[in-house]
């Protein structure tokens, strides 16, 4: 045992020593052999090839040899790595190429890695036992549409935590942005409320101090006390121990600091990572002064987690939600029997993914994101297709060293191994380069697809780095086994004779079946490309309703300054004349929403319809006379607000087309009665339809609308929109100080350009088109560089057959003809396979489009001419070179 | 008389014993081998050296480097006495079973 394991610590220390003996004792061998047959009789020379014979194949018993020593494996890992760096040393240009190329591929996809893994796979971190938690989902049917939901008010928490029985944990959690400090210190921050329990779901003990327990977060308010993430704890007191017991404001509140959470613990987050951890009953009762957010099913704000027993499957745990939500929607119609309650068909719950966006609501953005994924894929798909292909080109022109080697007697596993070595090596470079790729566009993508403060480092990310050597390695074993499975077929005897001509030249089959790949998935990303920035355009140019460009949105938050309702009504009025001040400004005007950052709805009462309710939800805005000027929303019919609206005038409103489609089909809706919030109150009378706007979405909003005059309707909870010449960016700071002028004692302003509020709605066309565009003109050249690689090397190779042909009286003309032509063969038929793919394709992308189908001819047609143009270029290059052959040159080369 | 081929596992119990009197390199071992079986056996060179080493490794022979008759540097294999006990073995089991072979060859 010993004795073996010491050789072969020598066969690996002293590996040269060996060798050296090896050859020391096999030259010896021969010799006396040579000796013994001259003493036969025979010449020195005969002698010597009849012992060389009579030996065998010397390599071939050398690697014998070695292969008994027991460290064969690593010797030769050893060797060819030696033999593969000689050989990308000597061929920089083409070492280079498919670093790079492989390089990009990989690039993309790490970083692509980096994003999706963040949103759908990682589970957050700290959390224990991931495997057995899930976010809560409740399912309900309205009008035949099943729709989910995640939005928990507390006392449906706390039934459905009561009344289950199959979990050993539940927890619930809710995001603010809440202003902290005081004075001129005074900021938003991205505040946690959560339940005592929520961090037992994790093993994260606090850096400092502790968290809260169940008696600090009870019904009906709960401790103020509050417990700082790491980064804010290390930011405002500079990690320093005394921060406990500190007094810390958030929103009127007065809080003590208790603990720290840990480094990286940023609990469960859909966004921004929370800065402040608060108990959820100190929010809801403290915080927002709310009496019966725990007994009443009004406010749905939370959401929440449940951990199952070790021992309850997940089907279980569904089917105990369910019965716990049954259970809580009869709890919640006893109580409040006077309202007629539509009734909520087919309710159940569901124990989902933690990751948000692998659950049932999973955003546009998260699906977006899949298929840019995909993408990133094929990227490096047609980037090996390349490597493949240079490798190949490489494995041609080293047919005779590759000969040679095999006629010494290596043996094909070994020359297999060495060819998959140089293929690893290039690809372990290539990962390193695409590590290098990643991280530059990974904080690209992060702008594109995370919220602003999620960290995302490649570089130090474990899972990031696997994914990337796992593909490296993948990228290398696949490249390496195209040349490796050619050169197991080549006819050894041909290469070796010097001076073998390829006659009638041909191309490998592989290599062109490569080459079409490549062409076809280019033209696939080029039409998802194509068709995104349409659906981009599209909802561009969309209607919505409104202008953008030019709208400023303006809200005033009170913080803590308590004013009556007298007195902010008074300050809305105050605002809109102090806006209408301000040069530049076209119009003000008070508004009780902003689109696409709260709605508003109230009971709706019309003669002839059971529930209005039943027919949609409808949103309610109201505005100054000055409102629809300054929206730029046009009045179809009748008229808009006006300055005679007011509190004692008669109560008129204006509705969306929608709107008066919907309740009264066929009928004039101008001078219809609607009863406000009770049946019992007075008519609003409908005096203008008009156009519908979207405020919810901006291809699925239904449009039901309607304005009435804010002077009629809750003028003290106004804000405020601003209509300024030219483009409302450049207003922001000019309003905001105007305006924050009037605001009494704490209150500040919050001002926004409409196109920031909007911006987001757009962002998945936006991305899509964006990461599309990208990625495809990447596959785009990648595949144009294979061509030309491929083209190139023919030329190369046809030296001599376009020496003859020129000979021959070839024109240029002819020989181009030739050369491209077979770039535009190997385009064109990547072209049409390309085309079906994406037709096929098409089904699955159309409801990420908008406005545009997957078939379109236009982009179909235009992505076909664009891969045959890149075609004709990239094998116009060699062809003109080929063009140069001289044939005197050329014919008397060998 | 025509040349045999060696049976399986038989090329390590040659070296041993070839090896058994005096330290030898390996193109005398071979040649020994020849000689004494009357040019019967002819051991495959492709697989002298590697058998050599296998048995070093074992730790069964060891190598020193010494001067031939005509005063070259030679690698010559000795036996070590884990070698010569597995020698023994081995002889011992190789005669057990051709004496066993032959009573079943020689049955009436």
């Amino acid at each position: 045992m010993l004795t073996d394991l010491l050789y072969r610590l020598r066969a690996l220390l002293r590996r040269g020593a060996m060798e050296r003996e090896l050859d020391e004792e096999l030259r010896f061998h021969l010799e006396r052999e040579t000796e013994k047959l001259v003493r036969s009789g025979r010449s020195r020379d005969a002698a010597a090839r009849e012992a060389r014979l009579a030996f065998g194949g010397v390599e071939r018993i050398k690697d014998d040899s070695r292969d008994v020593r027991g460290v064969a494996v690593v010797d030769a890992m050893t060797q060819d790595v030696r033999y593969a760096l000689r050989g990308l040393r000597a061929k920089l240009g083409f070492t280079a190429a498919v670093v790079l190329t492989l390089g990009l591929g990989i690039g993309a996809n790490a970083a692509m890695f980096g994003v999706v893994d963040r949103l759908m796979f990682r589970s957050p971190a700290y959390l224990h036992d991931p495997a057995r938690v899930h976010r809560v989902y409740l399912y309900t049917t309205s009008r035949g549409k099943e729709s989910a939901d995640n939005g928990f008010e507390y006392t449906r928490y706390a039934d459905l935590a009561r009344w289950t029985t199959v979990f050993d944990r539940a927890a619930t959690f809710g995001q603010r942005t809440l202003a902290i400090g005081t004075g001129e210190d005074a900021r938003e921050i991205e505040v946690a409320t959560v339940s005592a329990s929520y961090f037992s779901l994790f093993d994260a003990p606090p850096a400092l101090g502790r968290y809260f327990t169940a008696s600090e977060d009870v019904v009906p308010a709960g401790a103020p006390v509050v417990v700082l993430a790491y980064g804010f704890w290390q930011t405002h007191y500079g990690g320093s121990a005394a921060a406990l017991g500190r007094a810390l404001q958030i929103d009127r509140t007065t809080f003590t600091i208790i603990g720290v959470a840990p480094d990286g613990f940023a609990g469960i987050t859909d966004g921004a990572p929370p800065a402040l951890f608060i108990p959820v009953t100190t929010f809801a009762g403290v915080v927002r002064e709310s009496k019966d957010y725990y007994t009443k099913y009004s406010w749905g704000w939370l959401q929440m987690l449940v951990r199952r027993k070790p021992d309850a499957t997940l089907a279980a745990a569904t089917a105990d939600l369910t019965s716990a939500y049954r259970r809580s929607l009869a709890a919640e119609a006893a109580l409040d029997k006077t309202t007629p309650r539509f009734d909520i068909a087919k309710p159940h719950a569901l124990a989902g993914p933690i990751q948000f966006q692998r659950g049932p609501m999973a955003s546009r953005d998260a699906r977006i994101i899949t298929w840019i994924s995909g993408v990133s894929l094929i990227v490096l798909l047609i980037a090996c297709a390349n490597v493949a292909n240079l490798m190949l080109a490489r494995a041609l022109r080293r047919r005779r060293e590759i000969a040679l080697r095999v006629a010494l007697g290596v043996g094909r596993a070994r020359l297999l191994a060495q060819l998959l070595t140089e293929s690893v090596i290039l690809a372990t470079l290539g990962g390193i380069a695409g590590l290098a790729i990643a991280q530059g566009g990974s904080q690209i993508l992060k702008s594109i697809f995370l919220p602003a403060d999620a960290s995302l480092n490649v570089a130090t990310d474990w899972r990031t780095l696997g994914f990337c050597a796992f593909v490296a390695l993948t990228a290398g074993v696949v490249t390496g086994l195209a040349p490796a499975f050619q050169s197991g077929r080549e006819n050894l005897a041909l290469s070796l004779k010097a001076g073998q001509r390829e006659g009638t030249h041909q191309r490998s089959r592989l290599r062109s079946a490569l080459l079409v790949f490549q062409g076809t998935l280019a033209v696939v990303l080029l039409v998802g490309a194509g068709l995104f920035v349409r659906s981009l355009r599209n909802v561009r140019a969309l209607r919505i309703g409104y202008d953008v460009d030019p709208v400023v949105v303006v809200y005033g938050e009170a913080r803590g300054t308590v004013l009556t309702d007298l007195e902010r009504a008074g300050l809305a009025r105050r605002l809109e004349a102090r806006a209408l001040g301000i040069p530049g400004v076209e119009s003000a005007s008070r508004a009780l929403t902003l689109p696409f950052w709260d709605t508003w709805s109230v009971s709706l009462f019309v003669a002839g319809i059971d529930s209005v309710r039943r027919l949609g939800r409808f949103t309610l805005q109201g505005g100054s006379p000055s409102f629809f000027r300054t929206m730029g929303t046009r009045i179809l019919r009748g008229r808009g607000i006006t300055a005679e609206d007011t509190k004692g005038a008669p109560k008129v409103m204006i509705v969306s087309e929608s709107m008066a489609r919907t309740l009264w089909p066929g009928r004039d809706a101008i001078g219809q009665c609607i009863r406000v919030q009770a049946d019992t109150m007075p008519c609003t009378t409908v005096v203008g339809i008009a156009e519908n706007i979207k405020t919810r979405s901006l291809i699925d909003d239904t449009g039901l609308h309607y304005y009435l005059p804010i002077e009629q309707y809750q003028p003290e909870r106004a804000n405020l929109i601003v209509r300024v010449r030219g483009n409302a960016t450049d207003y922001i700071e000019t309003v905001r100080r105007a305006l924050q002028a009037e605001m009494p004692g704490n209150a500040y302003v919050v001002v926004h350009a409409m196109r920031e509020v909007i911006g987001p709605q757009e962002r998945s066309w936006q991305s899509g088109a964006t990461m599309f565009v990208a990625f495809s003109f990447l596959a785009l050249i990648l595949a144009a560089i294979g061509l030309y690689s491929v083209i190139a090397f023919d030329v190369a190779q046809r030296t001599h057959e376009l020496g003859v042909r020129i000979a021959l009286g070839a024109q240029v003309r002819d020989v181009l003809r030739l050369i491209v032509g077979a770039g535009i063969r190997f385009a064109a038929v990547g072209v049409i396979a390309g085309l079906g793919l994406a037709l096929a394709a098409g089904r699955f992308i159309s409801p990420l489009l908008f406005g545009v189908s997957a078939r379109d001819p236009v982009i179909l047609g235009a992505v076909g001419s664009l891969l045959l143009v890149v075609a004709v270029a990239a094998s116009a290059i060699p062809a003109l070179r080929a063009t140069r052959v001289d044939p005197n040159v050329a014919l008397r080369a060998d | 008389m025509d040349r045999l081929d060696l049976p399986q596992g038989t090329l390590d119990l040659l070296i041993l014993k070839a090896v058994s009197l005096r330290p030898e390199h390996g193109w005398a071992i071979s040649e020994r081998i020849h000689q004494v079986s009357r040019a019967t056996l002819q051991i495959p060179q492709g697989s002298l050296y590697p058998a050599l080493h296998r048995l070093e490794r074992r730790g069964w022979i060891k190598a020193t480097w010494g001067a031939s008759e005509n005063n070259r540097r030679a690698k010559y294999y000795e036996l070590t006495r884990a070698g010569r006990k597995q020698l023994e073995a081995e002889t011992d089991a190789w005669q057990r079973l051709t004496s066993a072979v032959s009573l079943v060859l020689d049955m009436a």
